[in-house]
């Protein structure tokens, strides 16, 4: 009975590794909505969490809205306050699938489709056919990054007329993952 | 007499452009020197994520909290209190083994992929 239990255990234990995940939680996520000569518009999260499972090439990100961190502090109170309204909406994320996704075709850099969907402010925009880098590093991590193009109108969200000319409707989203084994 | 109120016009058109851009300009909030809000045991914390997350999460977002926990997982710049609570330090993590500390940082929110309870701009106040 010991000896079945034991079996047991470690047949459980290798399930989960052979269920490869990949994950960070210091994921590092950038927007910025900046108008040119006026005050720029950016703001970075060094706290997402980020996970892929490396056996379908789906991959799911959270972001914590309150972890935006602007220059301009009166800046970063009106993004929470009145653009994403963090205290009703405090997450976003961002999640999909890779397509056509291989582990072992990834030790150069590669340019992958994937599509999914992206959710803040309590809406959510769907992703079809959008690009991103992955790659394979030395230590064994992986490294995704990729970029996006949104319009804050996809997400209800207004911009005041008196600042309309120093903020950009369309709000250019950056990302990058190092995630390591789990 | 008309000199008199120009010069008044003036000063007070300076302290008004002091004051707007000290408005404008403002410094961000210094969470290292904020008295928390809360004190409170890591277990108590987690414990109250688990009966009601988003009852807990809209009570702490936003917060200073100070969490007296012990360090169960840490890299260069982060540590992780009681298997669940994930503090992202402003400085570079001085400790190197496992014990007990107090950690004093801003409730960003809950990770529900992960199940952790998050912190950002985290100092630890006690050696």
């Amino acid at each position: 009975m010991k000896r079945l239990l034991i079996l047991f255990t470690l047949l459980t234990s290798i399930g989960i590794f052979a269920q490869s995940k990949y994950l960070t939680k210091t994921g590092k996520v950038t927007f910025e909505a900046s108008v040119p000569s006026f005050e720029e518009v950016k703001a970075t999260n060094k706290n997402t969490t980020a996970i892929i499972n490396t056996e379908n090439g789906e991959f799911a990100a959270l972001v914590l809205v309150k972890g935006f961190r602007f220059k301009n502090a009166l800046m970063e109170e009106h993004f929470n306050e009145n653009y994403a309204e963090s205290d009703d909406y405090p997450k976003a994320t961002f999640k999909g699938t890779i397509a056509n996704f291989s582990m072992d075709e990834l030790s150069a850099s590669n340019i992958k489709s994937y599509s999914g969907s992206i959710t803040f402010h309590g809406k959510t925009k769907t992703l079809d056919n959008e690009s991103l880098n992955i790659k394979k590093q030395t230590d064994g991590s992986l490294l995704i990054k990729g970029e996006l193009k949104l319009n804050v109108a996809d997400f209800d969200i207004e911009i005041p007329k008196i600042v309309s000319n120093k903020l950009s409707s369309e709000v250019n989203v950056s990302y990058e993952f190092v995630l390591n084994k789990k | 007499m008309k000199k008199k109120t120009l010069l008044i016009v003036i000063i007070l058109l300076l302290i008004a452009a002091v004051f707007g851009y000290n408005y404008v300009y403002q410094d961000h909030r210094d969470i290292s020197t904020e008295s928390a809000a809360y004190t409170l045991n890591a277990e108590d914390l987690i414990a109250e994520f688990a009966t009601d997350t988003e009852i807990a999460q809209s009570k702490y977002l936003n917060k200073t909290i100070l969490i007296n926990g012990e360090i169960t997982a840490q890299r260069n710049s982060s540590v992780t209190l009681n298997n669940s609570i994930f503090c992202s330090l402003l400085e570079q993590n001085p400790i190197s083994e496992k014990r007990k500390i107090s950690v004093k940082g801003r409730f960003i929110g809950y990770d529900d992929l992960l199940e952790e309870i998050k912190l950002d701009q985290c100092t630890i106040t006690t050696n």
